[in-house]
């Protein structure tokens, strides 16, 4: 075909993509296992603490761990067949976890890596090769083809929109449209990753109880979940909500330690001092639920909210820019709940108490509530889809 | 504004480093109360940001506006009746436009503030122009994107304009040979955009149609931005070089001005600097605002006396500058002397939402 000069094929060549397992395959955790132990081998892992990360998840430990915690028992299940991925071009690992849930569901892939070439792009793939070579493994070598084509390629896209009988879309509201445009099988599957936002929820009782080194060790699990990806990250949190008698003395105290932390480590560009700056001028002119502002540095802005209200996050902040609220009666946080809520992180409650206030109130929004430093950890159920289950049949038998 | 008056009889460049900056002083000082009391928004935004609103803040203390607000409210200190002209910004989408409103008053002001900058520069004579652009169809005299405005802005200085493109962007050169039959003896105007200028005059021309190769009369004009020309890896020299050995034009002259601010009107000296006039000045910031010293660079924020139609005497413009020593050259007269070193880049950013 005349198109294909313009993929670059970084693994698999044109394979046939007809094969799919069963969830949780052997062959598919014995694959991995090998591809963990050849991204630790790769000697510029130091380097890459997000290969490092990738490597971990694919232990053969971690992925039986996933499989117990996953694998519905009692029934017959395959993979759907084919996968179209379409990844996001700012976190570099994200094509590897897509490719592997489509490989652990049972499924063969076609993945379409971002233009922009990152490191750990090259890493993976000629990880995935170098594992791939081996025999044992020939059956997943015909489950995987990851390339790399222009964005604007209509006729790739097109093609692959086609013949794939589920499609992940990676990388918001606007590449979902986009792809969406492209025709797909009629029993298809999109999985569309689109714009969302998520906030932070603290006990600020229980946060003045902890030790100087506790408060340190949250501090930078915070500064993980949003600084370590510009705070650009679905994930991370835009709005912190503070619960309990010592609200004022809480938030001194962890903003204080934050701007430390953004003073000593985070490196952004000028721009987001534009950025910044005006988005804090827009809000000022126009947001009346404004009680107050601290602007601690150029990456460190507190806009303090009177009251919670809807469609908060029209335009969702970066670079460090952050509105808060005391929230008396947590049920208030229906206030800014709606289907763009992903993650809600904590701090100072019990997984338990969160579980029945979540199986008690029928939120429309929020599909993770995790504690402080997991914000970025993707996994099996991500967005509130159980990719698992979405991504493979079962065969009912009685 | 009868100081004003008072200014324009002078010379654009008389007022040195110190009166200037009383004098400025005093001015945005009053701006920024007028300005306060005149548009609902812009006291907003004073209020919101704390600004305590004295008459003795200095120079560093005036508020600044970020210039990408244009596109998200409507600045108005006068009256919607008032409004004379309409500016837009130039951009792609329609909807992310900033939008200036100018009275009769202020739309009089630019036009002499730009007469008594342009003497310096080529006389108090109208010229002939060649104006490397096609004509602008639309007729709606009431409201101008960013090179509209900027051309008719210029045209006041010419006696005869004529358009070098035709509807389709293509050279129209029998317009070229007939204009350089007829004024190449003596001084003449060229204006354009940069881009426009690389576009027509460097790449695509084609010397052997035109008959009569004489530019050695004529004065270039440019401006709107370098980008375009970086992407193709030329530098200012590397321009003007090739404007020089292709046509044999000596006189080149970039100006550098915003849409959203009347009265900044930039224009480069022999030496290559961007001269403030007596009506405009240039502070740089750095990255946590702060005003950064001389030959460092940063942010542009722009200052001008003229604006009372719309609060955008003080703006944060999204270029990125630095100011070099007074004490380079003695071009025009006085002024801040700087250069532009282009727009901020749009960052690539850690997470998920982009592909």
């Amino acid at each position: 075909m005349k198109d294909d000069r313009n993929i670059e094929y970084l693994v698999g060549k044109k394979a046939k993509l007809d094969v799919f397992l069963e969830p949780f395959s052997f062959k598919i955790v014995s694959f991995l296992d090998d591809l963990s132990k050849a991204l630790d081998n790769n000697s510029n892992n130091k380097n890459f603490p997000d290969l490092k990360a990738l490597s971990f998840f694919c232990r053969k430990n971690n992925i039986l761990s996933l499989k117990d915690k996953h694998q519905t028992k009692n029934s017959t299940r395959f993979g759907l067949g084919l996968l179209f991925h379409v990844t996001p071009s700012n976190i570099p690992t994200n094509f590897a976890y897509s490719l592997i849930f489509g490989l652990i569901s049972g499924n063969s892939n076609i993945v379409k890596v971002p233009s922009k070439k990152f490191d750990e792009i090259g890493v993976i793939c000629r990880s995935i090769n170098y594992v791939l070579n081996k025999k044992k493994h020939i059956k997943v070598k015909n489950m995987i083809t990851v390339i790399r084509y222009a964005s604007n390629n209509d006729l790739l896209t097109k093609k692959f929109s086609a013949i794939c009988d589920a499609r992940l879309i990676w990388g918001g509201d606007k590449t979902i449209t986009a792809i969406k445009k492209f025709d797909t099988k009629p029993k298809n599957i999109d999985i569309p990753f689109a714009d969302r936002y998520s906030i932070s929820l603290i006990n600020s009782e229980n946060f003045l109880k902890l030790s100087q080194h506790k408060v340190l060790n949250l501090i930078k699990n915070f500064y993980n979940d949003t600084y370590a990806v510009d705070q650009n990250a679905c994930s991370s949190p835009h709005l912190i909500l503070w619960k309990g008698r010592f609200n004022m003395k809480a938030k001194e105290k962890f903003w204080l330690h934050l701007n430390n932390l953004v003073r000593k480590k985070y490196d952004s560009p000028l721009i987001s001092t534009v950025d910044n700056y005006s988005r804090l001028a827009a809000e000022v002119i126009k947001n009346k639920n404004i009680h107050s502002f601290k602007s601690f540095n150029k990456s460190l802005y507190v806009v303090t909210l009177k009251r919670l209200y809807p469609n908060l996050f029209i335009e969702k902040p970066k670079w460090g820019f952050f509105y808060e609220c005391n929230i008396e009666n947590l049920k208030n946080i229906n206030y800014v709940v709606n289907r763009g809520l992903q993650t809600l992180t904590y701090f100072g409650f019990s997984k338990k108490f969160l579980q029945t206030f979540f199986e008690t109130n029928n939120f429309k929004g929020i599909d993770r509530v995790v504690p402080f430093g997991q914000a970025l950890n993707i996994n099996l159920i991500w967005d509130g889809y159980d990719l698992t289950k979405i991504l493979s049949r079962e065969i009912e038998i009685r | 504004m009868h100081f004003l008056n008072d200014l324009i009889k002078q010379n654009a460049y008389s007022l040195d480093t110190s009166s200037k900056s009383k004098f400025f002083r005093k001015h945005l000082n009053f701006l920024t109360s007028f300005h306060y009391k005149k548009s609902n928004l812009y006291k907003s935004y004073l209020n919101g940001i704390n600004y305590n609103l004295k008459q003795n803040n200095s120079l560093s203390e005036i508020p600044f506006l970020p210039v990408r607000l244009f596109k998200e409210f409507d600045f108005l200190s006068i009256k919607k009746k008032e409004i004379f002209k309409t500016l837009f910004s130039s951009g792609t989408t329609s909807n992310n436009l900033s939008k200036i409103y100018i009275d009769k008053t202020n739309a009089l002001n630019q036009i002499k503030v730009l007469q008594k900058i342009f003497y310096n520069l080529i006389g108090n004579s109208r010229l002939p122009m060649l104006v490397i652009d096609k004509q602008n169809t639309n007729l709606n005299r009431n409201s101008f994107n960013a090179s509209t405005a900027a051309i008719n802005g210029f045209s006041i200085f010419a006696n005869e304009i004529v358009y070098l493109l035709d509807q389709e962007n293509n050279i129209d050169y029998k317009i070229l040979n007939n204009f350089l039959k007829k004024n190449h003896k003596k001084k003449f105007l060229i204006f354009g955009f940069t881009s426009n200028i690389y576009l027509n005059l460097i790449k695509k021309i084609n010397i052997k149609k035109i008959h009569m190769k004489d530019f050695s009369n004529a004065f270039l004009i440019h401006g709107g931005g370098w980008k375009k020309i970086e992407e193709k890896k030329m530098n200012r020299n590397q321009f003007n070089l090739h404007l020089n050995k292709k046509l044999g034009i000596k006189n080149v002259r970039n100006y550098y001005g915003l849409v959203e601010q009347i009265g900044s009107i930039f224009f480069e000296c022999k030496c290559g600097y961007l001269v403030a006039s007596n009506y405009s000045d240039i502070i740089i910031r750095d990255e946590n605002l702060n005003i950064c010293k001389e030959g460092e660079t940063g942010l542009v924020q722009l200052l001008s006396l003229l604006p009372t139609s719309y609060p955008g005497h003080s703006i944060l413009t999204e270029d990125i500058g630095e100011i070099v020593s007074d004490h380079k050259c003695k071009c025009y007269g006085y002024g801040t002397r700087f250069l532009i070193h282009g727009r901020l880049k749009n960052a690539e950013l850690r997470g998920c939402s982009n592909i």
